[in-house]
């Protein structure tokens, strides 16, 4: 581990001091973070309903709707997330040769937004089904016989049951989803790994700066602290029943 | 089951027919730009060629001249920051039109590019500590250093073909870390980054650079194929003549790099 015993000057190297730096940085990193947030919260505001349509499509009765999703679900989760971002975003212009997103940061966004949501919807789908099906048959059966519509059985008995049940392991993939973030830099999002990097090799006068891309952690600290607490009150809140 | 089915055969059919439209319609790379009002060109944060200035306008030497290009076509001219190991990817997927970066025209690059004349010099040159640096002053006394080299670059391709340790890294300034660190005895990086880099009052003050190992040029690079490379030549041409290359080449510091 000989790279992490830096001298304490190459913390302050440049010709700018680490006092100068540090406003440039700040602002620098801030832009960046809050593109990770938005891809963090568009993310998961597209994912956790889709993952849903997708849980039912792999509990379907139908078997081919089922063994459709079943393959769709193997694919997204048996490869990198990394892969999908290219594929999304360099596949129509590549091979359709209709580069529908554009070169622009929108362009981007949007495709890394795609990616995520469908990578992490496949996920969910499969908590939601475990969190489905650990809820008794007996319950099913109980609100068929008080004359319960399927879809009244689920809004009205099931669903707060399951969203108790899941609850942790959905915690766990929304604190890996903050940084997970970090990947869309493949297609040059420039979210806040991307800033810190861009001080390594020199940007806005400041070159060969080391310590804002390790000062990046913090962020992503701050931010599964939050979130930590925060799914933490949720479940505390849920615990009324069991 | 049925209406699935062919739900899924319409979109399929929708997705291949949008597919064919468009490929028939790009037939000149010129055309295209034109009719989309617009050169997208892909940069990284490279001074003195693209750069953010105090207001966070793309400026530098490579930056104005894309931008007088784009204007002698009668377009706009956009920016993109793209991820260097990607620009072949970004470029045959039209997510932009030209690579314009202070490009070193090597065999790689042009046999995956249309490029453009070369028009400016630049080399290769090695990058060691100070303290060492008289030891290393010609090509035969390197070959007992660990070298930390940037993964694809110009860099790479001098340290291979000499038969030298090395250690392929993410970017230029990551083997000027490895330097610095003392985890890699050398790096090999591009000279104009090293004025700007390395030595009295900049970043790395320890470290220095000593043998050039080659000589080199950078060019602008457009999807193969492109006739926006003939074009451009000619407008290199056009503004070595008229002078404006020059000037532009004077604001930034690097007309001595300048190839007329």
């Amino acid at each position: 581990m000989g790279t992490l015993i830096v001298c304490p000057d190459l913390y302050i190297i440049g010709d700018k001091m680490f006092a100068e730096q540090f406003p440039i940085v700040f602002n620098a990193l801030n832009v960046g973070f809050l593109q990770t947030i938005k891809l963090f919260f568009v993310t998961l505001l597209g994912a956790l309903p889709l993952g849903l349509i997708i849980s039912f499509g792999s509990m379907s009765k139908l078997t081919t709707l089922r063994s459709i999703t079943k393959v769709f679900v193997w694919i997204i989760r048996g490869t990198p997330l990394m892969i999908q971002l290219l594929i999304i975003y360099y596949f129509p212009g590549l091979v359709l040769h209709n580069p529908i997103w554009g070169g622009g940061e929108g362009g981007r966004f949007g495709a890394c937004a795609v990616a995520f949501i469908i990578n992490y919807a496949c996920y969910f789908s499969e908590i939601y089904r475990g969190g489905i099906q650990a809820i008794p048959q007996g319950q099913h059966e109980a609100g068929l016989v008080l004359g319960m519509t399927k879809s009244q059985i689920f809004f009205k008995v099931k669903l707060l049951q399951m969203i108790k049940k899941i609850l942790p392991p959905i915690s766990n993939e929304i604190i890996t989803l903050v940084k997970d973030t970090s990947l869309a830099r493949i297609i040059a999002l420039q979210e806040i790994i991307w800033a810190g990097q861009a001080f390594l090799k020199g940007s806005q006068g400041i070159s060969g700066a080391i310590w804002p891309l390790f000062f990046t952690a913090v962020y992503y600290l701050i931010a599964s602290g939050l979130l930590t607490v925060l799914l933490g009150a949720l479940e505390k809140k849920l615990n009324y029943f069991r | 089951m049925k209406k699935f089915i062919s739900v899924l055969l319409v979109a399929a059919m929708c997705f291949s027919l949008t597919a064919c439209g468009n490929k028939a319609a790009a037939d000149s790379d010129s055309a295209a730009i034109k009719a989309n009002g617009k050169l997208v060109v892909g940069i990284t944060d490279f001074a003195p060629m693209d750069y953010k200035d105090d207001a966070g306008n793309w400026v530098g030497f490579d930056a104005d001249m894309a931008a007088a290009f784009a204007k002698s076509l009668g377009v706009d001219v956009e920016f993109v920051e793209i991820d260097w190991d990607n620009k072949v990817l970004e470029l045959d997927g039209k997510t932009i039109d030209c690579v314009w970066n202070g490009m070193t025209l090597t065999d790689e690059v042009k046999s995956a590019m249309e490029c453009s004349n070369a028009y400016c010099n630049n080399a290769q040159v090695v990058i060691v500590n100070k303290a060492v640096a008289d030891k290393y002053q010609t090509v035969d006394s390197l070959s007992e250093l660990n070298f930390a080299v940037e993964a694809g670059s110009a860099g790479e391709a001098e340290v291979e073909a000499l038969g030298l340790n090395f250690t392929p890294v993410k970017a230029q300034a990551d083997a000027l870390m490895e330097v610095a660190a003392g985890t890699s005895d050398a790096a090999v990086i591009d000279s104009l980054m090293a004025a700007a880099m390395v030595g009295e009052g900049t970043s790395y003050a320890d470290l220095t650079y000593t043998v050039g190992l080659n000589s080199e040029e950078y060019g602008v690079g457009f999807r193969k194929g492109s006739d926006l490379a003939a074009m451009l030549n000619d407008f290199f041409k056009a503004s070595a003549n008229d002078g404006t290359m020059e000037a532009c080449a004077e604001q930034y510091g690097v007309q001595a790099a300048l190839i007329k």
